[in-house]
């Protein structure tokens, strides 16, 4: 099989099953709680919903050079890759997996070499909560933050955001509170979805029939210039893959550098910019751009991205 | 409100079964379906297991089946689908697709 | 004998324009928030009015300022108009101002239409046509007032409707020369006009609007969204009827089916060696899916009906393919393109909801009232046409019938084709016993169950099963038995008879995806010649300007 024709495949349009096995090493991945082990939804039967052979959620490991590689890549042609109870449990397991491997080698070897370290990605394709099984899938939600904070020193876990759905509610806090966030300009990452912005607030506040404002508000390259991105990339899977290659290829300490959120100076980063949006007051996302120095900000989505990424201004950090 | 469990059974060919334990191709998308095929040496037997939202079509699906089954010359099998409503059109590119996948051929 | 008073109309037509200064003041230029009051002293109770709006563009501020007249004053309105597809066209109803309509389209107010009509507030009088509704107001549906769209006014009242012209030529003419009111809504008063679509002296009000009018892009079909069961029914339309044919001349439907012929024809349609075969001419809406074709060199000429949000400055930069004016901008007008549509064009291509047993087909439920368009005037046999096409004479030719009804003489005949998925989604037949058009008949009290497209009139219908050539059968049992034939696993296809389907694919009645020597494996997504709706800005070299609905960038 040509997996190089494979890797050039759109990440947009790849099945969850796919991305998952295609981002690390060529036949390495092997898939936990696959199909076969028919691991559906217990509570979806009872309103007659439709069910899943893996219950959205793609679970694994594989290796990239020597690197264990634990991976958790959702389905959101599936009730919109939304969370459940099975779909949170096989999340949460992963990182279970992956601490248990980083302890073992560190029981064995009194260290952990950083070309073995293991690593957590998570390809988010998701609403957040499935709302049939909503207090399980919220449960799951804080189990899987608890478990972010326990990799905290550990190991690196990254986010990729470039599929259909985007990441989208609970899961948009679960991605913010990861080392690192890669996107592709495709890739939509907020709290609230569109849709629900619209039915509570309305559509004066947020049409969300209009694409281009879905794109402007949480698509890739707004992200990146909000530095809520930290790498923004082509959309194909040869390209998140080169993404992670390299940042795995960092020390661990320098990975951390990549966070967001998590320490006193970034929270006041992040108030910074929240007092800066109350004086901004932005009519639309192209008012920030404009802000930080993008003077024809209406052309920054219609550039290949990598004219966008040569001419892009970021919001300037405040903690380097 | 329950889901429907259908299930049926056709003559296939003995011996044409998959490479694989099992395969596994398709996304339960809304129109759309998954299959998990399984070898299992059953005199050339094929069965197939329907778990699907929609009531009524009982008579379709063994006349989409037992023409998948005709056409492709396969046996030995167990078929598993979740459907998401599916159109007859999608049941049998999906099933095709999944055979041809479980066989080694391009993946698409 | 009494002298009888010949000039009644220019006379009550005189006292309006009083009232009208009486109430806004003199000249033809009218403030925006003086609507209410003009509306009010020009329109009288039970006047059949126009307010204009088709499945584009939209008088939308004067529908809403006619909503704010006083019902007291103004009542029981008779729209005639091509579409009722705003909330505000619905209030009208509800508010009393107005009390019936005779109209063609509806769309997205389908259902609220059906309800007004099912609680007694709205008065249905007919369903009609683009071309036949536009014809009865110059016979029995005469506009008393017309309210119109454009995009420019200059201050002696001269229009510049531009890309959109669309219906307001016909809606004026037919107000003006029976010395009717014409008011119209623009977004803009300027010094000069890029040029004149409507002349000063027919337009006796305009009111510079504080916004745009409301355009629908309505013909815009997003790649991303073709299935491979829609690509598949292409292919086999591609080489089952317009190569079969040498089908030059084409109007398309507004549908997914279509969009995805539009997209093969550089790809597939080239592989098979039809460039400059098949496809040069159309009647058709700039669709934007067409991109492709047209810059591949297929397209010698496009005639439309109206204009597209986003493909202005495309068309404008194409004056050979499209219709442009001396100032280099688009016009369109609904009326010529619908007679080119139902004259000049050898083919109409649609895809429905249903299709009948006996091959009758309707977009119609028994809750939405959805109206015709301009579909029926294309899915037709127009049976005054008499010019002759290759493509018209063996269409004609192979027709089962002739001998019955017409004996030796030879005669043409349209190919009207109908693309049609077995199964819709959520497991929705395409082809039923009887239409849910029969229950809207019973419903909203028509005299007829609203058909689209007569099964007298149909010639092919294609399906993903295959493609029945329906024009070539003797009598109605076996267009019945082509019907079934293709009909795949629905109720209708179920009763197929294999060893009649077998004889009719002998006679190449039926042909099936193998007859046609192509593989259903091979229909997929790859053969688009564009699969996004950025695809088809690149393909523009960055004319089209997607709106932001369809631009997810």
């Amino acid at each position: 099989m040509n997996t190089d024709g494979l890797m050039e495949m759109s990440f947009y349009s790849a099945t969850a099953r796919r991305r998952a096995s295609q981002l690390v090493d060529p036949g390495t991945f092997s898939e936990l709680l696959a199909p076969n082990d028919r691991l559906v939804s217990p509570h979806l039967p009872e309103l007659g919903e439709a069910v899943s052979f893996d219950d959205g959620v793609v679970t694994g490991v594989g290796r990239i050079g020597a690197r264990p590689v634990f991976l958790i890549s959702q389905e959101g042609r599936f009730i919109g890759g939304a969370v459940g109870e099975i779909h949170g449990a096989k999340m949460v397991g992963i990182f279970r997996l992956a601490l248990q491997a980083y302890e073992t080698i560190l029981d064995r070897e009194g260290r952990v070499p950083e070309e073995r370290r293991p690593a957590i990605l998570i390809s988010f394709d998701t609403g957040g909560v499935r709302l049939h099984e909503a207090n399980a899938g919220l449960l799951a939600h804080a189990e899987i933050m608890d478990m972010i904070q326990e990799t905290k020193g550990k190991i690196p876990v990254i986010s990729l955001i470039g599929s259909k759905v985007g990441c989208f509610g609970g899961m948009g806090f679960v991605a913010a509170a990861t080392d690192v966030i890669v996107m592709s300009s495709l890739g939509r990452l907020g709290l609230t979805g569109p849709e629900v912005i619209e039915q509570e607030i309305g559509k004066e506040e947020f049409d969300a029939s209009d694409k281009s404002l879905i794109s402007r508000t949480t698509g890739g390259r707004h992200r990146y210039i909000m530095q809520d991105c930290n790498v923004l990339v082509d959309d194909t899977i040869r390209a998140f893959r080169r993404a992670v290659e390299e940042i795995l290829a960092l020390p661990y300490e320098e990975i951390c550098h990549y966070r967001r959120i998590g320490t006193y100076p970034l929270v006041q980063e992040q108030m910074a910019l929240v007092q800066q949006a109350a004086e901004l007051m932005p009519g639309d996302s192209m008012d920030v751009w404009r802000c930080y120095g993008n003077d024809e900000p209406e052309l920054l989505p219609e550039w290949e991205l990598s004219e966008f990424l040569c001419a892009v201004r970021r919001r300037p950090k405040e903690v380097p | 409100m329950a889901l429907n469990h259908l299930e049926f059974s056709y003559d296939g060919v003995a011996g044409a079964s998959i490479p694989a334990d099992w395969s596994h191709s398709g996304v339960v998308g809304s129109g759309d379906m998954e299959v998990l095929l399984t070898r299992k040496a059953q005199g050339g037997k094929v069965v197939v297991k329907v778990c699907t939202p929609v009531c009524g079509f009982d008579q379709v699906w063994d006349k989409v089946l037992a023409h998948f089954v005709a056409e492709s010359g396969c046996g030995d099998l167990v078929i598993e689908i979740n459907d998401n409503n599916a159109t007859p059109f999608i049941v049998s590119l999906r099933l095709q697709q999944a055979l041809s996948e479980a066989r080694g051929g391009d993946l698409q | 004998m009494q002298r009888r008073q010949w000039d009644t109309l220019h006379q009550d037509r005189m006292q309006r324009l009083a009232a009208a200064e009486q109430a806004v003041g003199p000249g033809k230029i009218v403030a925006a928030r003086d609507t209410v009051k003009l509306l009010e002293a020009v329109i009288q109770p039970g006047d059949k009015v126009n307010l204009e709006g088709c499945n584009q563009k939209q008088a939308d501020f004067l529908a809403e300022k006619l909503c704010r007249v006083d019902p007291k004053k103004v009542y029981g309105l008779h729209f005639v108009q091509s579409s009722i597809t705003l909330d505000s066209h619905i209030r009208l109803f509800e508010k009393g101002i107005a009390e019936k309509i005779d109209f063609s389209y509806s769309g997205a107010k389908a259902g609220a239409l059906a309800e007004g009509v099912r609680s007694g507030k709205i008065k249905l009088g007919d369903i009609h046509t683009y071309l036949e509704l536009f014809g009865r107001y110059f016979i029995d549906l005469i506009p008393r007032v017309a309210l119109v769209a454009a995009y420019a006014a200059d201050r002696e009242g001269n229009l510049y409707t531009g890309a959109n012209t669309e219906d307001t030529p016909v809606i004026v003419e037919a107000a003006k020369f029976k010395q009717g009111i014409v008011i119209a809504q623009v977004n803009q008063i300027v010094e000069h006009l890029p040029r004149v679509d409507i002349p000063a002296d027919w337009v006796d009000f305009v009111v510079e609007s504080p916004r745009p009018f409301y355009l629908e892009p309505l013909f815009t079909r997003d790649p991303a969204l073709i299935t491979e069961s829609q690509i598949l029914r292409a292919m086999m339309a591609i080489k089952g009827i317009y190569a079969e044919y040498g089908v030059q001349t084409v109007n398309h439907g507004i549908g997914f089916d279509t969009a995805a012929i539009e997209l093969l024809l550089p790809t597939y349609g080239e592989s098979l060696g039809l460039k400059g075969k098949i496809c040069s001419s159309f009647a058709l809406n700039p669709h934007p899916t067409l991109i492709p074709a047209i810059e591949s060199g297929w397209v010698e000429n496009i005639c439309c009906f109206g204009g597209e949000l986003g493909m202005e400055e495309y068309v404008a930069a194409r004056p050979d393919v499209f219709w442009i004016g001396p100032d280099g901008s688009p016009r369109s007008n609904r009326t010529y393109a619908q007679v080119a549509g139902h004259y000049a064009v050898d083919m109409f291509v649609g895809g429905t909801l249903q299709i009948d047993a006996d091959g009758n087909s309707s977009t119609a439920t028994a809750d939405r009232i959805a109206g015709f368009g301009g579909a029926p005037n294309m899915g037709c046999d127009p049976r005054g046409r008499r010019h002759a096409s290759d493509a018209w004479l063996k269409c004609g030719a192979e027709t089962g019938s002739t001998a019955e009804t017409l004996g030796e003489t030879p005669r043409g005949r349209r190919l009207v084709v109908q693309l049609q998925e077995t199964f819709r989604e959520k497991m929705k037949p395409g082809f039923v016993d009887r239409l849910d058009a029969w229950e809207l008949r019973d419903a909203a009290g028509l005299a007829l169950p609203p058909v689209m497209i007569y099964g007298d009139d149909v010639t092919h219908i294609v399906t993903e099963v295959g493609i029945a050539y329906l024009h070539k059968c003797r009598d109605l049992e076996e267009r019945r038995a082509a019907i079934r034939a293709v009909a795949g696993y629905t109720e209708i296809g179920m009763r197929a008879d294999p060893r009649q389907t077998k004889d009719l694919r002998r006679r190449g009645i039926v042909k099936m995806p193998a007859d046609l020597e192509i593989d259903p494996a091979k229909a997929k997504r790859s053969l688009l010649a564009a699969q996004t709706i950025r695809d088809l800005v690149a393909w523009s070299g960055g004319l089209y300007h997607p709106p932001g609905k369809f631009k997810n960038w």
